[in-house]
C-alpha cells in the first residue's frame, strides 16, 4: 500500500516537471532509444525524421556510436526542410570520417546544394562538405570552395573561407598552390568579415608567405577596425609577423631600447654594464629592468628554449641583436599605420581583442607609447574571471620588464578576498616588482592584511613578497624586518596546537624573508639576529629554527652583541639538542664549527666545552645524517683546533694547510651567491605557451627580423613556412620527424617541378621531331593511324555530335542524379538514358585507331634524391608500365642510381622504413588504411648495389606497394651504411594497368557504369599549338587532326598505364573544328580487376587552346574521382 | 584552434560533446578532468587553462555547468575562453538561465547553435541578433505550437540580412509599431576598507546599458555632461570610434533589443553610501562579534537589499549571532549572512554575538572579511551623467527613457 502510494508521488512529480517541459526535447534526450529510430527515418514525414534524427542526437551527445544509422540518414540529406537538413548535416559531420564510402553517396546533393539560391543553403552545403574531410572528394571540395568564393553572398564566401584550413587540414600537397590562390582572393575581398576568416585561413595555412601580405598589406591594415573580433586577434598577428619580417624590429621599442641602453652602458662604463639591474636608483634609470627585457625581446625572436639554451654557451655580447635590422616608428609608415589602425582595438569589448592589440604595442610602439596599453589592460581585470587569470599571468612579463608601466596603478592589483588563489599570487608577485619608493609604504599596509588573511598559504606568500619588496627597495628594508619580526614573534605567541600545522609555513616563510633581507647587509641588521635569538625557544617551527640557528652561525661574528650573546645562547641549544627536530639538529652541528672556529678569546674554552657536549651527543643520536656529520665534523674540528690553540705558526703539515683552506672555504667565507639566475620562460604576449609556460605544439617566435627582402616572393621563406605549417598540423610526439620529412618533402616538390619541365622539353620534344620525319620519310611503312571504319559520316551528323561534348559541360550534381543515387542504392545499375545517347553519336562517326604509338611513350622520371642532399648520389625513378608478376598490388618502378660525387660508393640499398613510423604515417588516413591488407611488403627487397664508381648509373627495378593512392611511401635509402629517408610520390596513373578490348566491349562498359560511376571534368589542352605554329599551316589538314590526337595520345599514355581502345575523327565541315574528336581509354585498377574508362572529347579551333572534357567510369568512386584529377592536371599542363 | 567542445553537468556527467575538427577528442578527456577536479579540490576549478596529458583544457564554469573547450595546438587562450563565455551567455540567453535540465531539454538547440557559433575550431557567428534569426530561441508560443501542431522547426530558412550588411549586429529591415529607447546606466561599487576602517580602494565599474525598439537605420549620438570622470572605456562593436577620439561623443547604430552598449571604470572616489564597521575580539576562547552598519553619504535616494556576509574562520566551532534589523543565517559552509533590507529611520543597525573557537585556540589569529550588498534605485554613484541623446534617421519621434541604478560589486570590509 504505502509502496504503490510513493510510487503515484513519483510519478505525480515527474508529471508536473513534464508540464514544464512540454514542447522541449526532453523526452527525446531522456529516452533516445524508446522508440524504433530506423523506420522513422524512412517516413515520408518530415517531423517523423526530425524526431529520430533528434533522437541520433542525443544518443550522440551522450556518447553513444551511432554510426549504423549512417546509410538510412544520408539518404535523408535530400530533404528538402531545412530543419531536417541541418540535423542530417550535424549527424553526417559527425561520423563521415568513420563510414566514407556511404558519405560519398551525398555528395551529389551537397553539389547541387550549392546551386541553391537561397545563401543560406549554399553556405550550409559548402560546410558539410567541407567540414567531411575525405581525400577523395578533397577536389571537389577545392572547386566548390573556388566558386563560393566568388559567390554574391557575403556569408557563403565568408564560409568557403573558414572551409579552406579543413582542405588544408588533409595535407594535399597537390593543391597547395589552389588553396594560397583561393586564400589570396578571399583577401582582396570587399567585405571586412571575408577578409578577417580569410586571414583566420591565412594563419593556419600560409603563416609565412609574406608576400600575400605585402601586397595587401595597407588595405589590411585598414580594416582590421571594421573586421569580425575573433578576425581581428588573427588579423594583426599576421600583420606584426609581415612588418617584423619585412622592416624589422624598431629601434625606439622595448625590443631594442634595452640593447641599446646596455651598449650606451657599456661604452660610457665599461666596466659594469649591468650595475642598474639589481640596485635601481634614482629617475629614469629604474624605470626599465634592462636585462629581463633584454631576455623578454630575445625570447620573443628565438623561442625561449632555444635562447636558454644558448645563454649558457655562447657570451652575451655577442648575441646582441643584430641593429642594422631595425627600423623606426618614426619614419616607416608600414609600422606607424599599424600602430595606428591597432590602437582603437584596445577599446574593444572583446578581451582577447585587446591583448592582442596591447601584445603589438608591446612589441612594437615606442617605449612612451606603451603606456596606453595600461588601462585597457587594467580594466581587462573586471571582465570575467577566467580571462583576469590569463590577463595577469601576461601583465606579470610586463610588469617584470618595465616596472614603472604599472607602478601607479598598484591599486588595481590590490586582493579581493573572492579572488582564487593563483590569482592572489600572481597579483602579490606584480605587486613586489612594481613597488616603488613612494607606493611601497600603503603595498606594506595591505600586506599587512593580507597577513591576516584565512588562506594561509596565501598569508605565507604575502610573507615572501615583503622580502622581495625589501629586497627591490633597500630604503625599506627596516621598516619590512621590523614588521616580519613582529609577526614572527607574535606569531609564535599564539602558540596553539590546533592551528600549528598552517601556521608553520607562514612562520618558516617569514623567516626565510627575514634571512633573505638580513643577507643583503647584515651588520645592519644585527639587532634582528639579537632578537630572533632571543625569541627562539618561541619559533617552534623545525625549519624555522634552523634557520635561525643558521643565522646564528653564519653572523656569529658580526657587531658587538652578537659574540657576546653566543655562549650562552649555545648552552641553551645544547641543552635541547635531543628534543631538537633533525633538520634543526643538522644545523646546529654546522652552527658549532662555525661559531668554534670564528670564535676568538676567553669564550673559545668554554665553546669548545659546549661544543664537544652536542657532537658527543650528535654521535649517538638515532638518526644517522646527524651522526655522520658529528663524526666528519669532529674529525675536522680535531685538525682545526690546533690551528687556534697555537699562538704561533708551527711547522703546518701540508694536510693541515689543507684542512685550513678547506675550512674557510666551507666555513670561512661570506661566499658571494650570485644572484639567482633568470628561471623565466617567456612566449610571445596573448599565447598559450605562456600561460602553460611551455611551447605548445605550433607555437613559433616572432620571425627573424628583415628576414623578408623586397616585396617577391622569397624562397627560402617558403621552405620554413612549409616547415612551420607541417609542425603545426601534427601531432606533439611526432613533430620531429614530421619536421624532417616536411623538409625533405618540400625539396621534392621543388625539384619534381623543375626536372618535370626538362625531362618534358627534352624528351617529349625531341621523339615528337622523330616523329614527323619518320612519318615524312616512310608514311605508308608505319602509319600511326588508319580509317578502321569506311563508312563515313555525313555532315549533319556532325550537329548531333554536339551532344557529347554539352553532356560533359553538366554539372556533377546532374549527372549523378537523383534517380542514380537510388538505382545504386537498389543495387539493379541500368542503363541510362545519356549513355545510349553516347552511343548513338558515337556511331555516327568515323573511327580511327591508334596502333604502336606505346613504342613512342617515355615514362616522366622524377626525383627521389637530389645529389646536393645525398653527398653525390642522385636518384630518380620512374613508373614502369609493367605488372609485377609477385603480386597485382605491386607498381613497378625503374630506379636510376647515379654517382655524381668523386668517390665510390658502396651498398647501395633501399628498404622498409621502421614500422613505428610507418603506423605513425597511417595514422594520418585511418580511413584508407583499412581497406588495404597488409600481408604484402611494401617493399619487395632490392637487388644491392655494391659499388658505385663515380660517374657511373645503375638501374634496378623494384616493385613496392602504396599504401594510398594520394600518400608518398616512405623508405630508408642505405648508403655507406648511412640511413636516409626518402619518399616515392605515387602516380596514380601507374595504379593501373592496360586493359585491352575492343571498341564495342567498350561502349557496353560504359553504359554500365552511368551515374554514381561516371563523373565528367574538363581542361584545356594547349600542347599542339607550338607544333602547329612551328608548321606554319602548310602541312595538310588531316595531319593537324593527326597531330592533335598524337598529342593527347602521347600525353594521356606517358602518364598513366592505360590502353587506348579507339580514336573517333570528325570528318570535319570545317577545316580546324576539333568538335567530335574523341580518344578512348580504358585500364584496370591493378589487383583488384576493376575497369576504368575514360573517355576524352575535344571541342574548340586547332589553332587556339582546345576544350577537353574526361569522362571517367569506373566502379571504385574515390580511385576514379582521383584518377580523373591527375588526368586533369596532367592534361592541362603545358609541355613547353 | 578548438577541437572539441564539451559541456558537463555540475556531477562530472558529460552532457553534450561537439566535435569540431577531425582530430577527434575522446571523452576520456572529461574522465580525466573531473578526476583531477575531484582530487585536488575545488581550487582547480577555478585555472582556467589546464594542461593534460594530451590536450591543452579552457574552461569557464556558469551556474555550475562547465564548458570545457580542448585543443592540441597554440592559440590566443584570451580567445577560447571569451569564445565559451559568448556561448554560455547566448545559451543563458536562449534558454532563460542556465541550468542542467535546460541544457538537456534544449539539447537540439544547442547543437545548432554551436554549430552556427564555430566551425572549424574558429569562432564563425557570435552576434546573438543574427543568431536569433537563424534559430529561433524557444518561446512558450513556439512549445505550444509545437505540441499542437506538431511542427518543431526552428530553424530560419533565410539567411540573416544582417550577414551581409556592414552593421552585422542590426536587422537591414526592422519595423516596431512604437519607437522607443531606453538608456539605463547600470553602476558597480567596488570598495575595499581596510582593518584601520581606511578606504583603500573605491571605483565603480559600470555599463551603458541599451534597449532600443527602432525602425530602420536610426542613427544615435550621446553625449555625457562629464566624460573626463571616465577612467577606462569599452565599446560594443558599433559605436564609432573617431568622433569618441576627437570629442567624446558615443555615435552608434544600435542593434535591436537589449545590448550593451558601453563599460567604463571611474576610479578614486571618496566615498562610499553605507559605513560597515566590524569589531573582533577574541579572548580566552571565545570572540566577540560586533557589526554596525549606517549610512555615512546619503545619495539622495533610498539605499535597499543591503546584505553584509562573512566567512566565519575554520577555528570556529559554533556561533551565537543576532541583531536588532533584519535577519541573521549562519549557513552550512560556515557563511554568515545578515540580511537587513532598508536601513530604518529610527535606529542603526548592528549585528552583536559571540563565536566559540576551538578548544585549544586562545585568540583568533585570521580575520574574516565582510562582503556588503546593497543596491541603490535612480542613481549613478559615479556622477556620470547623460546631456543628450540625438536620434537621426527616424520616421517618427521616438520615446526615450533613462534610469540609473547602483549596486555593490566587490565591496569588502577586512577586520
Amino acid at each position: 500500500m504505502l509502496t504503490q502510494f510513493g510510487a503515484t508521488a513519483e510519478s505525480l512529480s515527474k508529471a508536473s516537471t513534464m508540464v514544464f517541459r512540454i514542447g522541449t526535447d526532453a523526452h527525446l534526450y531522456d529516452d533516445p532509444d524508446d522508440a524504433n529510430i530506423a523506420p522513422l527515418l524512412d517516413s515520408k514525414f518530415d517531423t517523423e525524421k526530425c524526431e529520430a534524427l533528434k533522437r541520433l542526437l542525443a544518443l550522440i551527445a551522450q556518447g553513444f556510436d551511432v554510426s549504423t544509422y549512417f546509410p538510412q540518414v544520408v539518404k535523408n540529406v535530400a530533404s528538402q526542410s531545412l530543419e531536417v537538413k541541418k540535423l542530417v548535416y550535424l549527424y553526417l559531420l559527425h561520423y563521415a570520417e568513420k563510414r566514407p564510402n556511404e558519405t560519398l553517396l551525398s555528395i551529389n546533393y551537397f553539389q547541387k546544394d550549392l546551386g541553391d539560391p537561397n545563401p543560406l543553403v549554399r553556405a550550409w552545403a559548402l560546410r558539410t562538405m567541407a567540414g567531411i574531410r575525405l581525400h577523395v572528394i578533397a577536389p571537389l571540395v577545392l572547386v566548390a570552395v573556388g566558386k563560393c568564393a566568388r559567390d554574391p553572398s557575403v556569408y557563403v564566401r565568408k564560409c568557403a573561407a573558414t572551409a579552406l584550413p579543413k582542405l588544408h587540414d588533409l595535407r594535399l600537397d597537390e593543391h597547395m598552390d589552389a588553396i594560397e590562390e583561393l586564400i589570396g582572393i578571399l583577401l582582396k575581398d570587399n567585405s571586412p568579415s571575408v577578409v578577417g576568416a580569410a586571414a583566420a585561413a591565412f594563419a593556419s595555412i600560409c603563416p609565412n608567405n609574406f608576400s600575400m601580405i605585402g601586397r595587401n598589406y595597407r588595405r589590411l591594415c585598414e580594416t582590421v577596425p571594421d573586421v569580425e573580433e575573433w578576425s581581428q586577434i588573427v588579423l594583426i598577428g599576421i600583420l606584426l609577423r609581415y612588418v617584423i619580417a619585412k622592416h624589422g624590429l624598431v629601434v625606439e621599442s622595448l625590443m631594442l631600447v634595452s640593447n641599446a641602453l646596455m651598449k650606451h652602458n657599456s661604452e660610457k662604463e665599461g666596466l659594469e654594464p649591468h650595475n642598474e639591474i639589481n640596485k635601481p636608483h634614482n629617475g629614469t634609470r629604474f624605470d626599465l629592468c634592462t636585462e629581463i627585457a633584454d631576455i623578454v625581446s630575445r625570447s620573443y625572436l628565438q623561442g625561449p628554449d632555444k635562447y636558454l639554451s644558448q645563454l649558457g654557451l655562447v657570451n652575451r655580447e655577442s648575441l646582441g641583436l643584430d641593429y642594422s635590422h631595425a627600423t623606426s616608428a618614426k619614419s616607416n609608415d608600414d609600422v606607424k599605420i599599424l600602430l595606428q589602425c591597432t590602437s582603437p582595438l584596445l577599446w574593444s569589448s572583446n578581451s582577447a581583442v585587446v591583448l592582442a592589440a596591447a601584445g603589438i604595442h608591446w612589441i612594437m610602439a615606442p617605449k612612451e607609447d606603451i603606456r596606453k596599453i595600461v588601462k585597457p589592460l587594467l580594466f581587462l581585470l573586471r571582465s570575467s574571471y577566467s580571462s583576469k587569470y590569463v590577463v595577469l599571468c601576461n601583465i606579470q612579463v610586463f610588469a617584470k620588464a618595465m616596472p614603472y608601466l604599472f607602478s601607479p596603478y598598484f591599486e588595481d592589483f590590490f586582493i579581493n578576498c573572492s579572488d582564487s588563489y593563483q590569482l592572489k599570487t600572481l597579483k602579490l608577485e606584480i605587486l613586489s616588482s612594481i613597488a616603488t619608493d613612494s607606493s611601497i609604504s600603503s603595498i606594506l599596509l595591505e600586506f599587512q592584511d593580507y597577513i591576516r588573511d584565512p588562506d594561509r598559504k596565501f598569508a605565507a606568500d604575502t610573507a615572501a613578497a615583503i622580502g622581495l619588496c625589501a629586497k627591490r627597495l633597500p630604503n625599506v628594508a627596516n621598516t619590512c624586518l621590523e614588521g616580519l619580526l613582529f609577526l614572527a614573534l607574535s606569531d609564535s605567541s599564539n602558540k596553539d596546537d590546533a592551528s600549528l600545522g598552517e601556521e608553520e609555513i607562514v612562520l618558516v616563510q617569514i623567516i626565510k624573508s627575514i634571512k633573505a633581507i638580513i643577507k643583503q647587509d647584515p651588520p645592519n641588521h644585527e639587532k634582528v639576529i639579537v632578537h630572533l635569538l632571543r625569541s627562539l625557544d618561541s619559533i617552534y617551527a623545525p625549519a624555522a629554527r634552523a634557520m635561525v640557528i643558521w643565522m646564528m652561525g653564519e653572523y656569529c661574528n658580526i657587531g658587538g652583541l652578537i659574540p657576546k650573546m653566543i655562549p650562552t645562547v649555545f648552552k641553551y641549544i645544547a641543552r635541547h639538542f635531543t628534543s631538537e627536530a633533525v633538520e634543526s639538529k643538522l644545523q646546529i652541528i654546522n652552527a658549532c664549527v662555525k661559531v668554534l672556529l670564528r670564535a676568538k678569546g676567553e669564550d673559545v674554552s668554554e665553546l669548545r666545552i659546549t661544543v664537544g657536549y652536542v657532537l658527543a651527543l650528535a654521535k649517538c643520536d638515532m638518526n644517522y645524517d646527524v651522526r655522520d656529520r658529528a663524526r666528519v665534523l669532529k674529525n675536522f674540528l680535531s685538525h682545526c683546533r690546533g690551528l687556534h690553540d697555537s699562538e704561533y705558526v708551527e711547522d703546518q703539515t701540508d694536510f693541515k694547510d689543507l684542512t685550513r683552506v678547506l675550512s674557510e672555504y666551507i666555513f670561512g667565507g661570506q661566499a658571494e651567491i650570485s644572484s639567482e639566475p633568470f628561471s623565466y620562460r617567456f612566449y610571445l604576449p596573448g599565447s598559450l605557451s605562456q600561460i602553460v609556460l611551455h611551447a605548445a605544439p605550433g607555437y613559433e617566435p616572432l620571425p627573424e627580423p628583415c628576414s623578408l627582402v623586397g616585396d617577391g616572393f622569397d624562397p627560402s621563406v617558403r621552405g620554413t613556412s612549409s616547415l612551420g605549417v607541417r609542425t603545426t598540423d601534427s601531432e606533439p610526439n611526432d613533430v620531429d620527424t614530421d619536421a624532417t620529412s616536411g623538409s625533405m618533402d618540400e625539396e621534392n616538390t621543388s625539384d619534381y617541378d623543375s626536372e618535370d619541365s626538362v625531362s618534358g622539353s627534352s624528351t617529349d620534344g625531341g621523339h615528337y621531331t622523330d616523329n614527323v620525319s619518320d612519318r615524312n620519310g616512310d608514311e605508308e611503312a608505319g602509319a600511326l593511324i588508319h580509317l578502321s571504319d569506311s563508312a563515313p559520316t555525313s555532315r549533319n551528323h556532325l550537329e548531333a555530335s554536339e551532344g557529347l561534348p554539352s553532356s560533359g559541360l553538366m554539372d556533377f550534381g546532374e549527372l549523378m542524379s537523383k534517380r542514380a543515387l537510388e538505382s545504386w542504392l537498389n543495387e539493379n545499375p541500368g542503363s541510362s538514358q545519356t549513355s545510349s545517347d553516347a552511343g548513338h553519336v558515337q556511331r555516327s562517326l568515323a573511327r580511327l585507331s591508334i596502333k604502336d604509338i606505346g613504342q613512342l611513350v617515355k615514362p616522366k622520371s622524377y626525383i627521389l634524391l637530389d645529389p646536393a642532399n645525398g653527398n653525390g648520389l642522385g636518384v630518380d625513378y620512374r613508373f614502369l608500365s609493367k605488372v609485377s608478376n609477385i603480386s597485382p598490388e605491386l607498381v613497378v618502378l625503374d630506379v636510376a642510381f647515379r654517382n655524381s660525387s668523386t668517390g665510390t660508393m658502396s651498398n647501395i640499398m633501399l628498404s622498409e622504413e621502421d614500422v613505428n613510423l610507418d603506423s605513425s604515417d597511417k595514422s594520418v588516413s585511418p580511413s584508407e588504411s583499412s581497406n588495404v591488407t597488409r600481408e604484402v611488403p611494401s617493399l619487395v627487397p632490392m637487388e644491392e648495389i655494391s659499388c658505385l664508381e663515380p660517374g657511373q648509373t645503375e638501374n634496378r627495378t623494384i616493385q613496392v606497394r602504396f599504401e594510398h593512392h594520394l600518400l608518398p611511401l616512405k623508405l630508408a635509402l642505405w648508403c655507406n651504411d648511412k640511413k636516409q629517408l626518402v619518399k616515392f610520390r605515387p602516380d596514380i596513373g601507374y595504379f593501373i594497368k592496360p586493359l585491352p578490348m575492343d571498341i564495342e566491349s567498350f561502349t557496353k562498359k560504359e553504359s554500365q557504369l552511368p551515374g554514381m560511376f561516371e563523373y565528367v571534368r574538363r581542361c584545356t589542352f594547349t600542347d599542339h599549338i607550338g607544333p602547329l605554329n612551328d608548321s606554319n599551316g602548310e602541312s595538310p589538314v588531316k595531319d593537324i587532326f593527326l597531330m592533335i590526337c598524337e598529342k593527347l595520345t602521347l600525353k594521356m599514355l606517358t602518364n598513366a598505364n592505360l590502353f587506348l581502345v579507339s580514336v573517333d575523327l570528325p570528318v570535319a565541315a570545317t577545316l580546324n573544328d576539333t568538335s567530335g574528336l574523341c580518344l578512348r581509354l580504358s585500364g584496370e585498377i591493378l589487383g583488384r580487376s576493376i575497369p576504368c574508362l575514360v573517355t576524352l572529347t575535344l571541342k574548340g579551333i586547332c589553332s587556339e587552346p582546345l576544350e577537353v572534357s574526361v569522362k571517367m567510369n569506373c566502379e571504385e568512386t574515390v580511385f576514379g574521382l582521383n584518377l580523373l584529377n591527375r588526368i586533369v592536371n596532367f592534361l592541362a599542363e603545358p609541355t613547353p | 584552434m578548438l577541437q572539441c567542445i564539451f559541456l558537463l553537468s555540475d556531477s562530472g556527467e558529460v552532457m553534450l560533446e561537439k566535435q569540431l575538427t577531425g582530430h577527434r577528442v575522446d571523452r576520456s578527456i572529461c574522465a580525466w578532468f573531473w578526476e583531477q577536479i575531484l582530487t585536488q579540490g575545488d581550487s582547480l576549478k577555478l585555472v582556467p587553462v589546464i594542461a593534460s596529458p594530451t590536450h591543452y583544457l579552457f574552461q569557464v564554469v556558469r551556474e555550475g555547468i562547465t564548458f570545457l573547450a580542448c585543443t592540441q595546438v597554440e592559440m590566443p587562450p584570451l580567445m577560447a575562453i571569451e569564445f565559451l563565455c559568448r556561448v554560455a551567455d547566448v545559451l543563458t540567453d536562449y534558454l532563460d538561465g542556465l541550468n542542467e535540465d535546460l541544457i538537456k531539454d534544449n539539447f537540439v538547440i544547442v547543437y545548432e547553435l554551436l554549430d552556427e557559433m564555430i566551425d572549424n575550431g574558429f569562432p564563425l557567428t557570435t552576434e546573438p541578433n543574427i543568431l536569433r534569426e537563424m534559430i529561433a530561441p524557444p518561446n512558450l508560443v513556439s512549445k505550444v505550437l509545437s505540441v499542437v501542431t506538431g511542427n518543431t522547426s526552428n530553424m530560419s530558412n533565410r539567411l540573416p540580412g544582417a550577414t551581409s550588411s556592414c552593421i552585422p549586429w542590426r536587422k537591414t529591415d526592422l519595423k516596431h509599431a512604437s519607437n522607443e529607447v531606453y538608456v539605463d546606466l547600470v553602476e558597480e561599487m567596488d570598495a575595499t576598507i581596510n582593518r584601520d576602517g581606511i578606504l583603500v580602494k573605491c571605483e565603480i565599474y559600470g555599463e551603458v546599458q541599451v534597449n532600443s525598439h527602432l525602425s530602420g537605420l536610426p542613427d544615435l549620438t550621446l553625449s555625457f555632461a562629464n566624460p573626463s570622470i571616465l577612467n577606462d572605456v569599452r565599446f560594443h562593436p558599433c559605436v564609432r570610434l573617431r568622433p569618441w577620439e576627437s570629442s567624446q561623443i558615443l555615435s552608434f547604430v544600435p542593434p535591436d533589443g537589449q545590448f550593451k552598449l558601453m563599460s567604463y571604470r571611474v576610479k578614486k572616489l571618496k566615498n562610499t553610501p553605507i559605513y560597515v564597521k566590524p569589531q573582533l575580539t577574541s579572548d580566552s576562547g571565545t570572540c566577540r562579534v560586533s557589526v554596525l552598519v549606517g549610512i555615512r553619504n546619503d545619495p539622495g535616494k533610498s539605499i535597499d537589499s543591503i546584505t553584509v556576509q562573512f566567512q566565519l574562520p575554520s577555528c570556529v566551532v559554533s556561533s551565537d549571532l543576532s541583531s536588532n534589523c533584519g535577519s541573521v543565517n549562519v549557513l552550512a559552509d560556515k557563511t554568515c549572512l545578515w540580511t537587513i533590507g532598508r536601513i530604518p529611520k529610527d535606529k542603526a543597525p548592528s549585528m552583536s554575538g559571540t563565536l566559540v573557537l576551538e578548544t585549544g585556540v586562545r585568540r583568533l589569529n585570521v580575520f574574516p572579511t565582510f562582503q556588503v550588498g546593497f543596491r541603490t534605485m535612480g542613481v549613478a554613484l559615479s556622477g556620470l551623467k547623460i546631456d543628450t541623446l540625438d536620434l537621426k534617421n527616424l520616421p517618427s519621434r521616438p520615446y526615450k527613457g533613462f534610469r540609473a541604478l547602483t549596486r555593490a560589486g566587490e565591496f569588502q570590509v577586512r577586520s
